[in-house]
């Protein structure tokens, strides 16, 4: 994918809100596919943290691990050895209903493709994950998501009328609307144009910085990651570089290094 | 492309199989149908061929008229014996007696049921051993009057042995003998469930036939001499009254009546079987039409890269070839599972009917093979014709195969919905027949399926209206999933929609007809006490019983109630007699002209609407025809309102005993004194059919009760035997829904990884299964209830005056279908709750 839209200016202050508090962490995260010789080891012994109120990026070649670090961080995916933390909770001491509630209610998810579900409006689309914890919405706070996102005047229409860029901002809304302790994104520019990819993570940069938000997102867009705070690079299960304020050309300066 | 079609095939094995036992157990009934009939009629053929072995010729009365029920034969007189055995070429001779006789168990009750099972014969023990198919085993011939043998299963079912004093009901009353031997049937225990007592010849006479009388006369030709010479040597001397046939053409002839009427369990069992095959055709087309839709894109890339409209056709139709042949062999084979289940069913309900080993026959298995396949592959054929012309530009983008041709379709499905009213209307207000009347169901059940789509989903909508407050967003879910694609809901719920259908039209008939029946008795009887005999045909009370009641003070009318067959100016009628002198008191026929004491042997009764249709005034005459007496003219003496009881023509005793040659009464009517009161009358009327274990005491409510029993217990045996079509819908809702959750990984993985627990995708799967569910039995109601209606009104004259629609019955039905929707639910769900996450929301 390429890209014409130019990276936004670096935030005012990078990791000075919320005193650099720790929203999610993984602990010598090991995960290991198959046994004896096709044994992969998708993750080697990661520690890493996702400071609160910031925007990181995780990349990497194909097969780095980066995709695994997110679904275990997330909660979809289950460690072979060490701890995922998502605030204090360990979810390696969850079974899958608990699991399931704490991605309820505390993560939000935009995917690369088939975020919503067809039979419902965008607007219960965006209250799903309330809806199925039968918990009202706070209005207030739906009301600055919808608006943060510009979908007021789509609410009421299905997934099948709306465009491609339009249905990722709903899917954002989601990820947003009940104001998790952290969003995951995988990806979640890889289905669109460029235009429509360069307006989502400008909402997701603002939901970090007005909102206060907490993002992690999987991309391999050098010019995707320049959305963020922080870039955590990984190549063969293991975190091999760390970087803050990325700008692309930084990120594809590292990306090309990483590859050779 | 065929290697490719099978491939693809064994890489679904499961759903194979799942989809095929759709068709399976449809064929599995129809095979089991065959077996049990064929092996019922082998084993009549040898128990006839075994009773006539060694008859060379048989001398009997003339069929005068002969139904589909019954052939009615005068007796021949004694002396024709003489007649035969002084024949040229006759090596022996005997007179045979065969009627009903029932022998009274040690327990007190009468042995054997001849109203709805096998007869319970009295017989003569043939002296002419080569005219006596049975052996004695035990003890000795009948020497004195006072003697019976029994068969070794009849003397079992009574447990009496050798020197035990018997009962025996007959024409003539209880008779007391002596058991003085116990025989077998050839080598077999009994003659397949009838019992047999047999006397001398007789006392056989007296008490089961007419003395100077028998039923047949069996004869034995020397050597040399065929049967056809002896047939032709005995015609020409025997009296012009009696007719002579060869033992072979006998034989022939008894196999071919029992199999007459055994065609009625084979059509019988047969429709429940066609019923299971179209719900199954229905789950084939389902099937095969998601399949299509799903692999819309598969095949738009085949026809991309060169296959061409045919040979995406025939993969499809590989596969439906495939389905069909598996189905059809396993089911075939179940059929005989199915054949001794089905046997055992219907001795559940009181029709046992013998049948010995397994008689599975080429025409069984080419039968279940071409109906297995060509249901499967038939209903294939539009989703493959669909599939076939899918463009290959197709391949390129997302399609939905399943959009198109909805308003033709409608179109369509309204004119044979149109169609099949009409056929069915004419079937049974019109004289098109029985045959009619299926062909025009049939045509309404496809028909409102194809209408289903149509109102699928405002229907689905409203049936799940309150699912979002009581379950939330699963509830919601469900919801939306039973609305979203219409064709699919709608032929899903079609296959149920044809069980619950029926059940409901046989629900509302049976209820009209219990209803009706109640009525009928509340109009017309007006007396205290109903003996039945529980028989309409063979045997029955002994007159004895109706006189010894008359004869009681506390009671003060009586009468017999007799039934018979005779031709009436051209048609067969069954007509009852009763005492014309009592019956009054009794029964409420509401006599109109004439009287009822102006009746004797020569006169009838006519019920008024058939006088007006027939011209018939009191004096006039009218031709009927009697199986003993042939043609008389009788005399219309009285018209009479009621049909209640009376039927369309209603003789005088004296009449039917002048005119058939045995004499019992189906039931016996009573009204007690008005100076006793009923539970003493009642008393007195018990000390009295005592000695009668074959007759059933009710009072007017109980009368009441023992026929809705009966409609019950066929009510019970058709619901046992549409269950299978209503298994088999389940069977389609779960593999629709397994399709479209196999459809939804997605969506479903997407619902899972935003926090929808297990349960709750459970909840969701569970309650869109009972949307359909209880759409598919909306759907059944509406039809069922115009059937119920159609039919109901169509007998009016029949004597179904009540069209009842019985709410709690119906509503039983609805909950359970909601509960077989959440059966059906089972698997899906655990499938769906079973999703892995993570592989469901990985993109591509």
């Amino acid at each position: 994918m390429s890209s014409t839209s130019s990276p936004p200016a670096a935030p005012a202050s990078p990791g000075a809100a919320d005193g650099g508090a720790v929203a999610a962490r993984a602990d010598r995260a090991t995960k290991v596919y198959g046994k004896g010789d096709t044994e992969v080891r998708a993750l080697d012994d990661v520690s890493v943290d996702f400071a609160r109120a910031r925007f990181t990026v995780i990349m990497g070649p194909s097969g780095s691990g980066k995709s695994t670090l997110m679904h275990c961080v997330a909660g979809l995916d289950t460690l072979t050895g060490g701890r995922v933390l998502i605030g204090d909770t360990d979810l390696t001491t969850l079974d899958d209903k608990r699991l399931t509630v704490l991605r309820r209610d505390k993560i939000g998810f935009v995917f690369q493709a088939f975020n919503l579900v067809p039979t419902l409006t965008a607007l219960e689309n965006v209250t799903l994950p309330m809806a199925l914890a039968g918990r009202e919405p706070d209005r207030a706070w739906l009301d600055t998501v919808v608006d943060t996102v510009h979908l007021r005047d789509r609410l009421a229409h299905r997934p099948s009328e709306l465009s491609g860029g339009q249905q990722q901002r709903v899917a954002v809304a989601r990820a947003l609307a009940s104001r998790p302790e952290i969003v995951f994104a995988d990806e979640p520019t890889g289905n669109l144009d460029s235009r429509s990819g360069a307006e989502i993570l400008g909402f997701m940069r603002r939901a970090v910085d007005e909102l206060g938000q907490t993002i992690v997102m999987v991309t391999h867009d050098p010019v995707a990651a320049a959305y963020g705070d922080r870039v955590v690079f990984l190549a063969d299960g293991r975190i091999v570089d760390d970087l803050a304020d990325p700008t692309a050309d930084a990120v594809l300066d590292r990306m090309k290094t990483l590859e050779a | 492309m065929l290697r490719i079609a099978l491939k693809g095939l064994l890489a679904r094995k499961l759903r194979l199989f799942t989809t095929s036992i759709a068709v399976l157990l449809g064929v599995a009934f129809m095979s089991g149908t065959l077996v049990l009939t064929d092996t019922m009629g082998r084993t009549f053929d040898r128990l006839f061929a075994d009773a006539t072995a060694g008859t060379d010729a048989a001398v009997r009365g003339k069929a005068v008229i002969s139904s589909d029920f019954a052939i009615d034969r005068d007796r021949v007189p004694a002396s024709v014996v003489e007649t035969v055995r002084r024949t040229p070429g006759v090596k022996a001779a005997e007179g045979f007696v065969a009627g009903y006789a029932q022998v009274v168990g040690k327990d007190g009750k009468a042995v054997g049921n001849p109203g709805m099972g096998a007869p319970t014969f009295g017989r003569n023990w043939p002296t002419v051993a080569a005219l006596n198919p049975f052996r004695l085993a035990e003890g000795t011939a009948p020497a004195s009057n006072e003697d019976v043998v029994l068969d070794r299963y009849t003397a079992k079912e009574a447990g009496a042995g050798v020197g035990d004093p018997l009962t025996v009901l007959t024409e003539r009353g209880p008779v007391r003998v002596r058991v003085s031997g116990i025989a077998t049937f050839g080598d077999a225990d009994g003659t397949g469930g009838a019992t047999n007592v047999m006397f001398t010849s007789a006392a056989a006479q007296r008490w089961v036939a007419a003395p100077g009388a028998f039923d047949q006369v069996g004869a034995v030709a020397e050597d040399g001499v065929s049967q056809e010479e002896l047939r032709e040597r005995l015609a020409a001397r025997v009296p012009g009254n009696a007719e002579v046939i060869t033992g072979k053409a006998l034989t022939e002839e008894n196999q071919s009546t029992i199999r007459k009427s055994l065609r009625f369990f084979n059509t019988f069992l047969f429709t429940f079987a066609v019923v299971a095959l179209l719900v199954g055709s229905f789950i084939i087309y389902n099937t095969f039409s998601i399949i299509v839709a799903q692999r819309g894109r598969e095949m738009a890339l085949m026809r991309a890269v060169g296959a061409s409209r045919r040979q995406v056709l025939g993969a499809v139709l590989v596969e439906a070839v495939a389905v069909g042949v598996l189905a059809s062999v396993l089911g075939m084979l179940a059929g005989v599972a199915v054949a001794a289940g089905l046997k055992a069913l219907l001795a559940g309900f009181g029709i046992d009917i013998p049948a010995g080993g397994i008689v599975f026959s080429a025409k069984t298995a080419i039968l279940s093979l071409v109906t297995g396949v060509g249901v499967s592959v038939v209903s294939a054929l539009f989703p493959a014709r669909r599939a076939s012309k899918v463009p290959p530009i197709a391949a390129m983008r997302d399609l939905a195969v399943e959009s198109t041709g909805i308003r033709r379709r409608t179109i369509v499905a309204g004119l044979f919905t149109a169609a099949g009213v009409a056929v069915l209307m004419v079937g049974l207000f019109g004289d098109a027949g029985a045959g009619a009347v299926g062909l025009g169901a049939v045509l309404v059940f496809f028909g409102v399926a194809g209408l289903g789509p149509v109102f699928a989903r405002p229907v689905a909508g409203l049936i799940g209206a309150p699912l979002p407050r009581l379950r939330g967003m699963a509830g919601t879910l469900a919801r939306e999933n039973s609305m979203r694609n219409p064709k699919r809901t709608a032929s899903t719920a079609a296959a149920l929609m044809i069980g619950v259908g029926l059940v409901a039209f046989i629900t509302i008939f049976a209820a009209s007809a219990k209803q009706s029946i109640d009525e009928s008795i509340d109009r017309a009887f007006t007396g205290d006490f109903v003996v039945d005999s529980g028989s309409f045909g063979f045997g029955g009370l002994s007159p004895t019983l109706a006189a010894d009641l008359a004869r009681l003070p506390e009671v003060e009318a009586v009468t017999g109630y007799r039934i018979g067959q005779a031709e009436v100016e051209g048609a067969t009628k069954f007509l009852a007699a009763v005492d014309p002198r009592t019956v009054e008191r009794i029964v409420d026929l509401d006599v109109r002209q004439g009287s009822l004491d102006d009746l004797d042997a020569t006169s009838v009764a006519v019920e008024a609407e058939t006088a007006r249709t027939k011209g018939l005034a009191i004096g006039d005459p009218v031709r009927m025809t009697f199986a003993r007496t042939g043609d008389r003219t009788m005399t219309v003496r009285a018209i009479f309102e009621r049909a209640d009881i009376g039927g369309q023509y209603l003789l005088p005793i004296s009449a039917y005993e002048a005119n058939f040659a045995t004499q019992f009464d189906a039931r016996v009517f009573v009204a007690k004194s008005d100076d006793v009161s009923a539970a003493d009358a009642r008393a007195a009327v018990e000390r009295v059919t005592g000695p009668y274990p074959n007759a059933k005491l009710q009072d007017q409510t109980q009368f009441k009760e023992a026929q809705a029993a009966q409609i019950n217990q066929l009510l019970a045996l058709i619901y046992v035997l549409l269950f299978l079509a209503v298994f088999i819908a389940l069977l389609g809702i779960a593999n629709t829904l397994a399709l479209s959750i196999f459809e939804r990984t997605r969506e479903l993985g997407l619902l899972r990884a935003v926090g929808m627990t297990r349960a709750q995708l459970r909840t969701t799967v569970r309650w869109e299964s009972v949307i359909i569910a209880l759409f598919g039995t909306f759907l059944g109601l509406v039809i069922g209830l115009f059937f119920g209606w159609a039919l109901v009104r169509s007998l009016q004259n029949e004597g179904f005056t009540s069209f009842v629609v019985p709410p709690g019955q119906l509503l039983t039905v609805v909950v359970v279908a909601a509960l077989a929707g959440i059966v059906a639910a089972i698997g899906p769900g655990r499938r769906a709750a079973g999703l892995d996450v993570l592989r469901a929301i990985a993109s591509d």
